[in-house]
C-alpha cells in the first residue's frame, strides 16, 4: 500500500512534469503578457550566459547568416558586440543560421509564433512574409532617422508595399559580368560581349582556342530564377506586373510580342547549350558549382555577384585576370539587384529593435562588413565596389507577391528547355499559366 | 463439512487472487501512463491534426481561403503535375533499394556466415556504411560523383569506361537510379546483420544431414536454408519498405528530388506542399494518403503473416 502510494505520487509528479514541459512549446507572443514574459527570460538567459550586470535590458533576438570563418563574418560578430557594449538597455543574442536553412527555420518560428526581432533574409521571401502580415511598418521609424537619404531610393522603393517600408536593406548583390581578362585574351578578343549575338559567335572561338568554355550558368537552385528574370528583363519581359486592382499577373498569355520575347530567352538557355558555351553539366549547377568553376578559371565568364572577391584567396593567381563589365543583353542593358533585406518582425520593443537596425545601417558598420555591396550611397569601395554599383540603376527586381511557386515554377522552365530540350514558346507558355496559378493559390492573382 | 471447507477455500483462494490480479492491473495501467501521455501527444495529436487540417483549406499565404474543404486538397493533389511522377519514383526507390539490399545483404551475410580468417574484422567493418549519418554519407557521395572534380568519374575516365565525366545525379536518366545505388550501399549492411543473425540460429544438423543424403549447395540454399530465413526475411523487408518510402532526408541530400523532378518521390512532394508553397491543407492530404497505404501494408501483413503464423 505504501508501495502504491509512492508509485502514484511519482506518476502525478512525471505527469506535471511533462505538463509542464509541453507548455513551455506554447510560447506564442500573441499577448502583452506573454512577451514581456518571454523578454525578461531573454534577458535573463543573456545576463546568465554573458556574465553581464545588463539584467533589465531587452534582449534582441538576430538571425544572421553570415559565415564566421570569414573576415566578413567576424567583423560583424565585433559589431555586434560592440553594440552589446555600448548599451545597457539593448542586449543583441546573435544566432548564426546558414541560408541553406533560414527560410525552413523562420518558417517554422513564424508559425509557432516565436520569430527572432530582427533576421537576415533573401529578397525572394519578402512578397511571401509581408503576406503573412508579420513583417513591422518601419516608415514611422525611417522617416525620423537622419542618415534615411543616405540609402538609395529605389532600394528603399523595392522594399515599399503600399507606401509602408516593410524591410530595410542589409546588403546588395548586384550582377555584373565577371571574365577572366587572359581567358579571353588568349581567344584573341580584347574585351567582353556586349550582346547575347556577341557572346554566342565568341562561344566557340573561345572553347577552340582555350579548351574552355566561355560561360557559366546556375541551371538549379536559388540562383536559376535570379539569372532568368534578368535575362527576362534584357528582353523587355515582365514576370508578374501589378494590374490596376493592386494585385498581380503575369500577361504573356495576353501579349503574343512579351510570349515571343519571352520563348526567345529559353531558346538563348538553349543556344547556350547547344553552341558549347556552357558546359554540358551546367545545366544542372546551382550556385556553387558556378561559382567555384569560376574561381577555379574553369571557364571565362558570368554573371554574378560582388561577393566573389571574398573568394580571391582560394585561387588568388588564378583570380587575378578578373575584370568587371556590365552583363550583355539582347534589347534592354538590365541586371539583377539583389537587395537582401533585413526583416524586422512585429514586436513590442521595435524602438529597440529599430535602433540595433541603425547600428546595422551605419556608415561605420558597412564600411567594415560591406565595403563593396553596401545599400548606402557614401560606402563605395575603390574597384569592385565602384564597378558593381555603376549598375545599381539599370537593376531589376522580383516583384512583391509570395515567390515560393513562382521561382520553383522558374526552375522548371528552365529544367522544360535545357534538359527536355522542349520548344522555347510552349516553355513560355507553361511557365505563364503556372505563375498565375501560383498567384491564384496565394490568392495574389488579379481579378481572383 | 470437508467438502464444504474445501468449497470454501477454494473461492477464497479464487477471491485472494481476483484481488492480486486487479492490483497487478492497476499498477501495469500506471505504469503504462506515462508512455500513453507521451503517445498521445506526440503521435495521436499530430496524426490526427493532420487527418484534419487535410479536410480544410489551410494556405498560410492565403489566409482568406479557409473553412472545410472536403475532399479538395485530396483532388488537388492527385490533380498536381508532378503527383505521378513522384508515385512512380517511390515505387521504384522503394523496389530497387529494397531489392538491392536484400540481395546484397543476403549474399554479404552468407559469406560472412563461413569460416574465414578475419571474419570479425569483416563483420565490423561492414556495418560502417550503415553508421555513417545520412548527411555525411550524402555529401560524401555527391562529392565523389561530381563530373568536374568526383573521383568517381575520374575512375571511370581513367579506366575507358566514360569518354568524358557524367553528372550522374544531375541528369534526368540517372539521378534517381544513382540515388537508389547509394541508397542500397547504405542500407544494406543491416540486412547482413539480420540475416546473419538468422543464419546463425539454423541448426547444424540439418544442413549436415542434408548433405548427407546428397543435397547440393543449391539445393540445402533455396530447400532449407531460405526456409529458414522467412520469418526475419519478412520483418526486415517489411520495416524497410515502410522506411524507404517514407525516406525524406536521403534524396533531400543528394538531390533535392531534381533535376526537375525526376527524383521526386511523395515525401519530398509533402515537403514541396508544406515548406514551399506553405499550403499545409494539401501536404496533409498527401500525409494521410501516405498514411493510409502504410497502414494497409501493415494489416496486410498482419492478416497474412502474423495470423497466418499463430494458426
Amino acid at each position: 500500500m505504501k508501495f502504491n502510494k509512492r508509485f502514484t505520487l511519482l506518476m502525478a509528479f512525471l505527469l506535471l512534469a511533462a505538463a509542464s514541459l509541453s507548455a513551455c512549446g506554447g510560447n506564442k507572443p500573441s499577448t502583452a503578457s506573454n512577451n514581456d514574459a518571454k523578454s525578461s527570460n531573454h534577458a535573463a538567459n543573456a545576463s546568465e550566459a554573458k556574465g553581464s550586470d545588463k539584467a533589465g535590458a531587452v534582449t534582441l533576438r538576430f538571425w544572421s547568416a553570415h559565415d564566421p570563418s570569414t573576415d566578413q563574418g567576424r567583423n560583424i560578430q565585433q559589431k555586434v558586440q560592440e553594440f552589446n557594449d555600448s548599451h545597457d538597455d539593448i542586449q543583441v543574442e546573435l544566432q548564426v543560421i546558414s541560408y541553406d536553412v533560414l527560410h525552413e527555420k523562420l518558417m517554422v518560428s513564424i508559425n509557432a509564433g516565436d520569430m527572432p526581432d530582427i533576421s537576415w533574409g533573401l529578397s525572394e521571401w519578402f512578397g511571401e512574409f509581408n503576406r503573412l502580415d508579420i513583417l513591422a511598418d518601419l516608415t514611422p521609424y525611417m522617416d525620423q532617422w537622419e542618415e534615411k537619404d543616405q540609402i538609395y531610393p529605389n532600394v528603399l522603393e523595392a522594399l515599399t508595399v503600399d507606401g509602408k517600408l516593410k524591410a530595410l536593406p542589409n546588403y546588395l548583390g548586384i550582377r555584373a559580368l565577371l571574365y577572366h581578362e587572359d581567358l579571353l585574351k588568349a581567344a584573341g578578343y580584347n574585351e567582353p560581349p556586349k550582346t547575347w549575338d556577341e557572346l554566342l559567335e565568341m562561344a566557340p572561338v573561345v572553347k577552340e582556342k582555350t579548351g574552355k568554355p566561355l560561360f557559366g550558368i546556375a541551371g538549379t537552385g536559388v540562383r536559376s530564377p535570379q539569372e532568368l528574370i534578368m535575362y527576362l528583363a534584357q528582353n523587355d519581359v515582365v514576370l508578374a506586373e501589378q494590374q490596376a486592382d493592386g494585385k498581380f499577373k503575369n500577361t504573356w498569355l495576353d501579349d503574343p510580342d512579351q510570349l515571343a520575347r519571352a520563348a526567345e530567352v529559353f531558346k538563348f538557355y538553349q543556344d547556350l547549350v547547344e553552341t558549347g558555351a556552357v558546359a554540358q553539366d551546367a545545366r544542372t549547377w546551382g550556385w556553387e558549382e558556378e561559382d567555384q568553376n569560376f574561381v577555379l578559371a574553369q571557364y571565362a565568364m558570368v554573371v554574378n555577384g560582388p561577393w566573389i572577391e571574398g573568394r580571391i584567396s582560394e585561387n588568388p593567381e588564378g583570380m587575378k585576370d578578373v575584370k568587371i563589365a556590365a552583363p550583355m543583353y539582347k534589347k534592354t542593358p538590365a541586371t539583377f539587384m539583389e537587395i537582401a533585406p533585413l526583416y524586422i518582425y512585429k514586436s513590442d520593443h521595435l524602438d529597440a529593435t529599430f535602433e540595433f537596425a541603425k547600428f546595422l545601417l551605419s556608415k561605420d558598420y558597412h564600411s567594415l562588413v560591406n565595403p563593396s555591396n553596401s545599400p548606402r550611397m557614401d560606402v563605395v569601395s575603390e574597384g569592385w565596389g565602384e564597378d558593381f554599383m555603376a549598375l545599381t540603376s539599370q537593376g531589376v527586381v522580383f516583384p512583391t507577391v509570395s515567390l515560393g511557386g513562382i521561382t520553383e515554377a522558374m526552375e522548371d522552365a528552365l529544367g522544360l528547355a535545357l534538359l527536355k530540350k522542349e520548344d522555347p514558346a510552349a516553355v513560355a507558355q507553361t511557365l505563364a499559366g503556372a505563375i498565375n496559378k501560383s498567384l491564384e493559390m496565394t490568392g495574389e492573382l488579379s481579378g481572383s | 463439512m470437508l467438502a464444504f471447507f474445501f468449497f470454501f477455500a477454494k473461492r477464497m483462494v479464487k477471491f485472494v487472487l481476483s484481488l492480486r490480479e486487479r492490483k497487478f492491473r492497476r499498477f501495469a495501467f500506471l505504469l503504462i501512463l506515462p508512455a500513453l501521455f507521451f503517445f498521445l501527444l506526440l503521435n495521436a495529436y499530430p496524426l490526427a491534426q493532420v487527418l484534419w487540417d487535410s479536410f480544410h483549406f489551410k494556405n498560410a499565404l492565403n489566409p482568406a481561403k479557409s473553412g472545410f474543404a472536403g475532399w479538395a486538397n485530396y483532388a488537388a493533389v492527385m490533380q498536381d503535375q508532378y503527383f505521378m511522377t513522384a508515385l512512380r519514383n517511390t515505387i521504384i526507390w522503394t523496389v530497387l533499394s529494397v531489392a538491392g539490399e536484400y540481395m546484397l545483404g543476403l549474399a554479404s551475410a552468407i559469406a560472412l556466415n563461413q569460416p574465414v580468417r578475419g571474419r570479425l574484422v569483416f563483420r565490423v567493418m561492414i556495418i560502417i556504411p550503415w553508421i555513417v549519418p545520412i548527411v555525411i554519407a550524402g555529401m560524401t557521395w555527391s562529392w565523389m560523383l561530381a563530373p568536374d572534380y568526383g573521383i568517381v568519374n575520374l575512375w571511370l575516365v581513367k579506366l575507358g569506361i566514360l569518354d568524358q565525366p557524367y553528372y550522374w545525379l544531375g541528369e534526368l536518366d540517372t539521378a534517381l537510379l544513382t540515388a537508389v545505388f547509394i541508397n542500397i550501399w547504405r542500407s544494406f549492411p543491416f540486412y547482413t546483420v539480420s540475416l546473419l543473425a538468422g543464419l546463425q540460429s539454423i541448426p547444424k544438423d540439418i544442413l549436415e544431414a542434408a548433405a548427407i543424403d546428397g543435397a547440393g549447395i543449391r539445393r540445402r540454399f533455396w530447400h532449407i536454408i531460405l526456409p529458414q530465413l522467412k520469418t526475419i526475411s519478412l520483418v526486415v523487408i517489411f520495416i524497410h519498405i515502410i522506411w524507404t518510402a517514407i525516406n525524406f532526408d536521403f534524396i533531400w541530400v543528394l538531390t533535392e528530388g531534381g533535376p526537375l523532378h525526376s527524383s521526386e518521390t511523395l515525401p519530398i512532394l509533402i515537403y514541396r506542399f508544406a515548406m514551399k508553397q506553405f499550403d499545409f491543407g494539401q501536404a496533409s492530404a498527401l500525409a494521410s494518403i501516405m498514411l493510409t497505404f502504410m497502414i494497409s501494408c501493415f494489416l496486410i501483413y498482419y492478416y497474412f503473416f502474423i495470423r497466418g503464423n499463430r494458426r
